[in-house]
């Protein structure tokens, strides 16, 4: 009997044992923690990215063979979803065994990610990284708590791309770099016709942002978005009239975050403006025809427009097996070399100052790097807040209801906030 | 009568009658009936080992970050009860249940309806029915995110449904930028995507009921009606009980429909708790939150599917 009991006592203890390690095996199973060869495929350095196509993985192909011409010894490969799972998949890929080296970041986005990148600081010491050749903006956008998290490869400052052919036969002049926000709403209204609309308008926060920062105004601070802010419901009912008041714009719908309506509209000629990075140029003159794109700053109250800056840049993983290796292939896919290179190919901004002339020639029109200078010479700071991400997913959902007109902006924004307190 | 018989245990024929080993009092022992018992367990230990590492241990996993404020990056402190205290005070969360039981209470009963008239149909003598059948299948086959983002476009306030509108004279309608219509957008959806899989499984039970016995409720007078709800429908119930259970549990864990085309808008109005949860999870960063969601998603689908099987005793006929 005695013997019985102990017999299902040892079985209830194995039992628990046995379960106890399987949910500490499923724990931490999805927990990397880092070895001198993780995040490295033999001596090659493995990066996590957005590659939604042919276009992006050019762009990241340009980017290593630049760092490649500057430090013969590198060895980067790359591998990562489209644009719109990125940002959603990047925190587990992180904390998983197979977490890469490298990882990229757009508009600034370290914040939210900060827990799992490896603060740069100390290896910029270590390696006398000059920090002076990166546009100063970008750097303070890449940085946390004055911590360094990424340095920068590309400026990307949100410009309106315009159809040049649209404006010809709506016979609107071309922008002019100090146009205000009034001769936007005249040309967009001139361009609208035959089902065609003056104006695509992007979803989430970065049209609104960009709105605001032509203005002078930031739209976010370090603890979260300034929603209180005037200035911020005035850029979004602008949004919202160009679609409703001035008929400009088709009304947004609700859609899935992380989608283009505004980029397709315009790659297919059904708008003739559109509010993006220029990391968008080339794929919209593949579409439209390289001398039919034209560029302009952003239209101000006042006409003299102030950038805002979405710098992109690589970080290094917390988990990272080397990374001293690591920032070596940074350093050299950023250098003036590197980027050099890269303008050769790719039409996005270099975020070293000392490649805007290599872009400017490679890049071939006056015009884009007069609108270039303007945009990054004066831009906007614009800090990201650690809730961006929930920020773009709440805004895309809930401004859809003030294009219906079920809800007013400042409705709208009352939602928002609600839902970011969560 | 002669018996042989053969004690594996001891390797002894007696042969003339029935002999009765001595067995100790209580339980009678199992024998293995085709050799010994590690083969059975060969044979379920691949299952069991899925079972455990792909079922078991993520819920488990999951229930014990529920007590926690994990996120994906950072650390873990333990909570208590917290979670599950905040779901009930978010209106966000209150909301996507909303949803899901307005998706549940009207998909569930259109999917069997129209799997189960569908099915009935292609019973019938028309031509080309297995044709039918495979035509019909088609969207249940095809990805859903992929089926989702073509009705994105279709739906579009310019789309291919409202020009269709617009020729026939009729007033667009805006199918994405008004709650009610979006959620109709995602409910039909999901209806065209799935009823297929239904319409087949209640098909072979249609398949399986004895002509014989509509012959004779025919010889007895038995009209349309009175055949299908007398005859028909208690026959086919086993696999009615069947779908319906499956079709439940899917609808409470609907997520792509709503993901692809409407990202949980216009406002929250087509926020499912799935979708909620992994919006907690990998846009929030609020890991643990979402643990607690998922434990919660999970109860509600156990007590619907423990209450279907209590219920089967009424309607379900296994004879």
């Amino acid at each position: 009997m005695t013997s019985r009991m102990n017999d299902g006592r040892s079985r209830r203890r194995i039992g628990v044992t046995a379960t106890t390690g399987l949910l500490v095996l499923g724990l931490t199973a999805c927990s990397g923690t880092g070895g001198a060869s993780s995040g490295l495929d033999g001596d090659t350095l493995t990066m996590y990215t957005w590659v939604g196509g042919k276009a992006d993985k050019q762009q990241w192909a340009d980017y290593i063979a630049g760092g490649e011409q500057a430090d013969p010894s590198m060895s980067v490969s790359f591998s990562g979803p489209p644009i719109g799972d990125y940002y959603t998949k990047l925190p587990t890929v992180m904390r998983s065994n197979s977490a890469p080296c490298l990882v990229t970041f757009q508009n600034g986005r370290v914040n939210p990610y900060v827990e799992g990148l490896e603060p740069l600081d100390e290896l910029v010491q270590d390696n006398k990284l000059d920090l002076s050749a990166y546009s100063s903006a970008m750097l303070e956008q890449l940085s946390v708590d004055d911590e360094l998290y990424a340095l920068p490869f590309n400026a990307g400052p949100t410009v309106i791309l315009y159809n040049k052919q649209m404006f010809k036969d709506a016979g609107v002049a071309e922008p002019t770099n100090g146009w205000t926000t009034d001769e936007f709403i005249a040309a967009a209204k001139a361009t609208t016709k035959d089902g065609v609309y003056g104006f695509a308008i992007g979803q989430g926060s970065n049209p609104i942002s960009t709105l605001m920062a032509a203005d002078g105004h930031p739209y976010a601070d370090e603890d979260g978005p300034l929603l209180d802010d005037p200035n911020f419901h005035d850029a979004l009912q602008l949004l919202v009239d160009l679609a409703n008041v001035h008929k400009v714009a088709k009304p947004l719908e609700a859609a899935a975050g992380g989608t283009f309506p505004d980029i397709d509209a315009f790659n297919t000629g059904q708008a003739a403006m559109e509010m993006q990075g220029l990391w968008d140029l080339q794929h919209a003159q593949e579409s439209l025809g390289e001398e039919n794109v034209g560029i302009a700053v952003i239209p101000s109250e006042n006409g003299q427009s102030k950038g805002f800056i979405g710098g992109s840049g690589f970080g290094i993983t917390k988990t990272c097996g080397d990374k001293q290796q690591a920032f070596e292939a940074i350093a050299a896919m950023t250098s003036k070399a590197g980027l050099d290179e890269v303008t050769k190919s790719q039409a996005s901004v270099p975020a070293r100052l000392d490649s805007l002339d290599a872009w400017s020639a490679n890049v071939g029109s006056p015009e884009f790097t007069e609108v270039i200078r303007q945009m990054t010479g004066d831009a906007t700071p614009s800090p990201v807040p650690p809730n961006q991400s929930q920020l773009d997913t709440l805004l895309t959902q809930y401004e859809v209801e003030a294009f219906s007109g079920q809800r007013t902006v400042a409705e709208v924004l009352e939602q928002v906030k609600a839902g970011l307190a969560q | 009568m002669t018996f042989v018989s053969i004690d594996r245990a001891e390797g002894e024929v007696t042969g003339g009658s029935v002999t009765r080993p001595d067995r100790p009092r209580g339980r009678p022992r199992r024998r293995p009936l085709g050799g010994p018992r590690w083969v059975g367990w060969a044979f379920v230990l691949p299952g069991l080992v899925g079972l455990v590492v792909f079922i078991v241990v993520p819920q488990l996993a999951s229930l014990v970050l529920g007590f926690s404020d994990s996120t994906v990056l950072g650390g873990t402190e333990f909570t208590g009860w917290e979670n599950y205290a905040r779901l009930f005070r978010d209106p966000q969360f209150l909301n996507s249940v909303l949803v899901t039981a307005i998706f549940v209470l009207v998909y569930v009963p259109a999917n069997i309806a129209i799997s189960l008239a569908m099915a009935m149909w292609l019973q019938t003598r028309i031509a080309g029915r297995s044709w039918l059948r495979v035509i019909f299948l088609i969207p249940a086959l095809s990805p859903m995110v992929a089926n989702a983002a073509v009705f994105r476009l279709l739906f579009q306030q310019d789309g291919a449904v409202n020009q269709a509108l617009a020729a026939i004279g009729l007033a667009p309608i805006p199918w994405l930028s008004d709650g009610n219509w979006a959620l109709a957008v995602v409910i039909g959806v999901s209806l065209w995507q799935s009823f297929g899989y239904n319409m087949i499984v209640l098909g072979a039970g249609l398949d399986s009921i004895s002509p014989d016995v509509i012959a004779a409720s025919r010889i007895d007078g038995a009209g349309r009606f009175r055949r299908l709800f007398s005859i028909t429908l208690p026959l086919v119930s086993p696999a009615l009980f069947f779908t319906t259970v499956l079709t439940v549990i899917g609808a409470w864990s609907t997520f792509a429909q709503a993901y692809v085309i409407t990202g949980g808008g216009p406002g929250n109005s087509t926020m499912t708790i799935m979708l909620y949860l992994y919006q907690t999870a990998f846009s929030n960063n609020q890991l643990g939150y979402a643990s607690a969601i998922a434990t919660v998603l999970f109860v509600i689908i156990a007590i619907f599917t423990l209450f279907q099987l209590w219920g089967q005793k009424k309607w379900v006929h296994y004879d």
